[in-house]
């Protein structure tokens, strides 16, 4: 801090920590910890309340109509007594209706439907599924960019991954939809084959499978794999490799031995982006279940703050994926050995 | 532009644990050119750190021109650095580096474009001021750097190994180019080097120092001929070292037993009978024993001869001890084979008390 | 000898087929989008073949919702840049000159935005802002966005600053330049190429942002929420129109970009 002041002023520096204490408290951790909050609670609303309000009016009702009809003082006194505790119950009720009582607690996170949680689990899987397969499918493009080509070529092929790299994420995903639609480009292939007809509608419902919502993870994310595994491998020494087989490794074994040991961070990085990104991707099975209900978490999450407006369980699920994305990094930096100045870099 | 002195007074400088300088006092006359001369990591360029203010001493005050510099930042201070990669701001031209005081003074355009241009024709840059410092040689970017702190119009300024990045041709002419300019502007100069050459031949006095500590100021003489430590013996100029044990003092000289026998030389420590001492003479002061015999002579074998051109150096073993003598090359240097007799005369040795002389390895 | 360097072909062969096969699976899908774009058939296709058109280019030019969509991320996108930059640029001369233990971890909360789902940092937005009653809406997503995107600019200015020379500062400050002045005259001069990066960068990431926004956006929307919710209600041809427009846009932007370079690296060689 003293080198900060010195060099850059009282002001700047100033400056520079009221913003980033600006970033660092309200735009991340406050709303963390107000995340976490809203998930530790819930209103008990009582579905019946309305109901037994009602019914406590027309039995006050009643009870006024009785202490009209009534003739002896005793009776009138009950009457009204009774009356008087149904005004108190009524006004209890009334008040619980308009501030309903709020209770702390892990249910929102512990009271997860059975459904709900098979959903989390398919998730996590799927992810985990994509992860690892877009680590094999992407570790062989980035050797070869990084080591095997002429600088012409390479800089050619880092092109070809940035143009759909750079166009939205939501438009990249929808070429699968027409891909595996119904009429879609799989199906007319088959029925051009014979295999399928559109008439009797013996199409194969593609979209109707969860495995398409996968496909298109794959897709959508396969690029987060690719540049960080590429960034490590282009810093290998040529020699290594050159040495490595010199000394009468084969392929295989220069791979385990010099060139995976060195991309590691790489590796690392790759893993957690692209797992993240698919167990909290929205837009993709958004897309793929064309906007219809569909089973990944993060839909879940939307519906529980957009249609059922249960915003703490909401939170709670949400905080839930956090935890499973931290849970992933550690293992990942475990795993790997590295550090989180090795992972966001 | 007018010199001003720099004083330190009792000045310490610590980091953490370490302690870069150690109690210092020093004067810096204003209008001298006055070099600090050790190896990396003496302390050095702490100091003049501190008299720039980008550091502020642990202890003790920094004062320029009696004023007490305090907590004054750099840019308050009636300094101007020349860093030691020379610090040129790469995204501007030459003139807008050497205008970039006054701008940042607040003078107008023209004025500072005038001045700048000036100051170029004084370094002898004419013709480059609208070029950026890349476009340059070496030497002419050393010329634009010492244009932009004159700019300032500094009463000290203060040059960190400047000439350190550059080839031995472009390295000697800097230097006369240096002092012609100091003399030219009467401004102090505290320079900073590891190159005894170079404080010798640019300084009016040189500060020796190691580990933190000023072993000696002097002007250049003094410093050549009458080291102080053993340190400033073998750090400054080359000088055959010979140790052994006081006999006998007086006059102004002691004799050193030593394993070539007795040696005389100055006695500066006012050593007594029995101190172990070091002798030192320098190889141009030593020479080889043909007719009439110097005060010592003892025997040496031959052992090899490096041609430096208009002189040669003839390396000796006596014993343990390597003995070398600096002949000026007149042509034929026949007979050296096997036994010889070396000497020097008794006023050309300084004997002091033993202490730790440079390592041969830090000679960068 | 000989057989080691047919195995040695061989392999090449298989890798060189196999990159071929994905550029092919990278392309093909955005090649069957762009095509559906002139098919004259009102459900975006590419098998049940009516014949080119470019009535949807058409009807994109006359959809107000879409239009309103792309002003809606062009403001969100400028808002973005202008809260991401600097507090990206000050996390990083923050992070860089700060030593000692909290460094790890200002910095590890600092790209935390990087390492968790953008819907949880629209959610926690959402969640944050709600209570003091502000409503989910551009501002919230210029929040939520930000936060992450500051992240991606810090990193970018902290690769910067480690290659400044920190003489260049010192020298400003030596010959009396204000801690001000030298930051205008110096620091920022050796920044603007980062910066300007850094406000692509921060522009692109927040036009095609969904997940985050999506939460973050309330009643209002961006051209890609549009878009989202156009998979819902009346999926048309006019999406691929966008898809062809992203892609061609893309492409230029590309080709810009290796002609420049290709430029520069003659500039270089005829010097």
């Amino acid at each position: 801090m003293h080198e900060l002041l010195r060099s850059y002023g009282r002001t700047l520096t100033g400056v520079f920590i009221t913003l980033t204490a600006f970033w660092m408290l309200i735009m991340i951790l406050l709303p963390q910890a107000f995340m976490i909050e809203h998930s530790l609670w819930w209103i008990d609303r009582d579905d019946q309340l309305g109901m037994r309000i009602d019914r406590a009016y027309s039995d006050m009702g009643l009870l006024e109509f009785d202490l009209g009809q009534a003739d002896t003082p005793e009776g009138k006194a009950d009457i009204q007594e009774r009356i008087d505790g149904l005004k108190a119950d009524i006004a209890a009720m009334e008040a619980e209706e308009t501030a309903p009582p709020k209770h702390y607690g892990f249910d929102n996170y512990t009271k997860m439907s059975a459904l709900h949680f098979e959903i989390f689990l398919k998730s996590i899987g799927y992810s985990l599924a994509v992860t690892i397969l877009a680590l094999i499918v992407c570790y062989p493009i980035a050797f070869t960019i990084a080591k095997l080509s002429t600088p012409n070529k390479a800089a050619l092929l880092m092109l070809g991954l940035i143009v759909p790299y750079a166009i939205n994420e939501l438009l990249r995903v929808y070429a699968w939809l027409m891909i595996l639609d119904y009429q879609g480009v799989i199906n007319s292939l088959l029925a051009w084959l014979g295999l399928v007809s559109f008439e009797d509608k013996s199409w194969v419902p593609f979209l109707e499978y969860s495995g398409s919502v996968f496909v298109a993870l794959i897709y959508a994310y396969v690029l987060f794999m690719i540049f960080p595994i590429y960034n490590t491998v282009e810093t290998l020494d040529r020699n290594q490799l050159e040495a490595s087989e010199d000394l009468g490794a084969g392929v295989i074994r220069t791979h385990l031995r010099v060139v995976i040991p060195h991309a590691k961070p790489g590796i690392a990085v790759g893993c957690i982006m692209t797992f993240m990104l698919s167990v909290g991707s929205y837009s993709v099975p958004q897309i793929m279940t064309r906007g219809k209900s569909g089973d990944w978490f993060s839909q879940l999450i939307y519906r529980q703050f957009f249609e059922s407006q249960n915003w703490n369980s909401g939170a709670a699920y949400s905080f839930s994926l956090v935890l499973v994305c931290l849970g992933f990094i550690l293992i990942m930096m475990k795993v790997f050995k590295v550090g989180i100045r090795d992972i966001a870099k | 532009m007018r010199g001003k002195d720099v004083r330190l007074q009792d000045v310490v400088m610590r980091f953490g644990g370490f302690t870069a300088v150690e109690r210092t006092t020093l004067t810096i006359n204003a209008g001298e050119f006055f070099s600090i001369l050790g190896p990396s990591g003496c302390g050095k360029t702490t100091i003049l750190r501190m008299v720039s203010g980008f550091i502020r001493p642990s202890e003790g005050k920094v004062l320029i021109g009696d004023q007490d510099m305090g907590a004054l930042g750099p840019a308050r201070r009636p300094t101007a650095l020349i860093f030691q990669n020379l610090a040129l701001f790469p995204l501007m031209t030459n003139w807008e580096n050497v205008a970039f005081g006054l701008e940042a003074r607040g003078v107008d355009r023209k004025t500072r474009r005038d001045r700048a241009f000036d100051l170029l024709a004084l370094v002898g840059l004419q013709g480059h001021e609208e070029k950026s410092p890349n476009e340059l040689s070496g030497g002419q970017k050393q010329r634009v750097a010492i244009a932009r702190a004159l700019a300032v119009e500094p009463a000290v300024l203060l040059l960190d190994e400047p000439l350190s990045a550059l080839d031995l041709k472009l390295r000697q002419y800097m230097r006369a180019e240096l002092k012609d300019i100091q003399r030219k502007t009467g401004v102090t100069f505290i320079f900073i080097t590891h190159d005894q050459g170079e404080a010798l031949t640019m300084s009016d006095r040189i500060a020796v120092m190691k580990a933190g500590v000023v072993e000696q100021v002097g002007d250049v003489d003094t410093i050549y001929d009458n080291p102080r430590t053993p340190f400033v013996a073998t750090f400054v100029g080359e000088n055959n070292v010979i140790e052994g044990r006081v006999t006998a003092t007086g006059d102004g000289f002691a004799t050193v037993e030593t394993p070539h026998g007795m040696l005389r030389g100055r006695d500066q420590d006012r050593l007594s009978v029995g101190e172990r001492a070091m002798l030192f003479v320098r190889p141009e002061r030593s020479a080889r024993v043909n007719g009439v015999a110097p005060d010592n002579v003892f025997d040496a074998r031959f052992e090899r001869r490096d041609l430096e051109g208009s002189f040669v150096n003839l390396f000796f073993k006596a014993g343990a001890d390597s003995f070398i003598v600096h002949e000026a090359n007149r042509g034929g240097h026949g007979g050296l084979e096997g036994a010889v007799k070396v000497g020097f005369n008794a006023a050309d040795a300084v004997v002091m008390r033993a202490g730790e002389i440079e390592a041969e390895a830090d000679d960068a | 000898m000989s057989t080691q360097r047919q195995g040695r072909d061989w392999s090449t062969l298989v890798l060189d087929i196999y990159v071929v096969v994905f550029f092919v699976y990278l392309f093909a899908p955005l090649l069957v989008m762009s095509l559906a774009a002139f098919n004259a058939y009102e459900y975006p296709s590419v098998t049940q073949w009516r014949g080119w058109t470019l009535q949807w280019f058409g009807e994109l030019a006359r959809d107000d919702r879409i239009l309103q969509g792309v002003v809606n991320s062009l403001i969100v996108a400028l808002g973005v840049i202008l809260v991401a930059l600097p507090l990206g640029l000050s996390g990083a001369f923050i992070l860089t000159r700060l030593r000692g233990r909290y460094n790890n971890l200002l910095y590890a909360i600092l790209v935390s935005p990087l390492l968790i789902p953008g819907i949880v940092l629209g959610i926690s937005t959402l969640i944050f802002w709600g209570r003091v009653d502000v409503p989910g809406g551009l501002f919230l997503t210029v929040m939520a966005q930000g936060s992450f995107i500051a992240a991606y600019s810090m990193l970018l200015f902290m690769a910067r600053l480690q290659r400044q020379d920190r003489g260049l500062e010192e020298a400003a400050l030596d010959l009396g330049a204000s801690s001000f002045f030298m930051f205008r005259r110096i620091t920022v001069p050796f920044l603007m190429p980062t910066i300007l990066t850094a406000a692509v960068i921060a522009f692109l990431q927040s036009i095609e942002n969904y997940n985050t926004t999506v939460f973050a956006i309330g009643g209002d929307w961006t051209l890609v929420t549009e878009i989202g919710s156009r998979f819902r209600f009346g999926l048309s041809p006019v999406i691929n129109v966008i898809g062809v427009i992203f892609v061609v846009f893309t492409v230029i932007a590309a080709s810009v970009y290796v002609l420049q370079k290709e430029r520069e690296r003659k500039r270089k060689l005829a010097r």
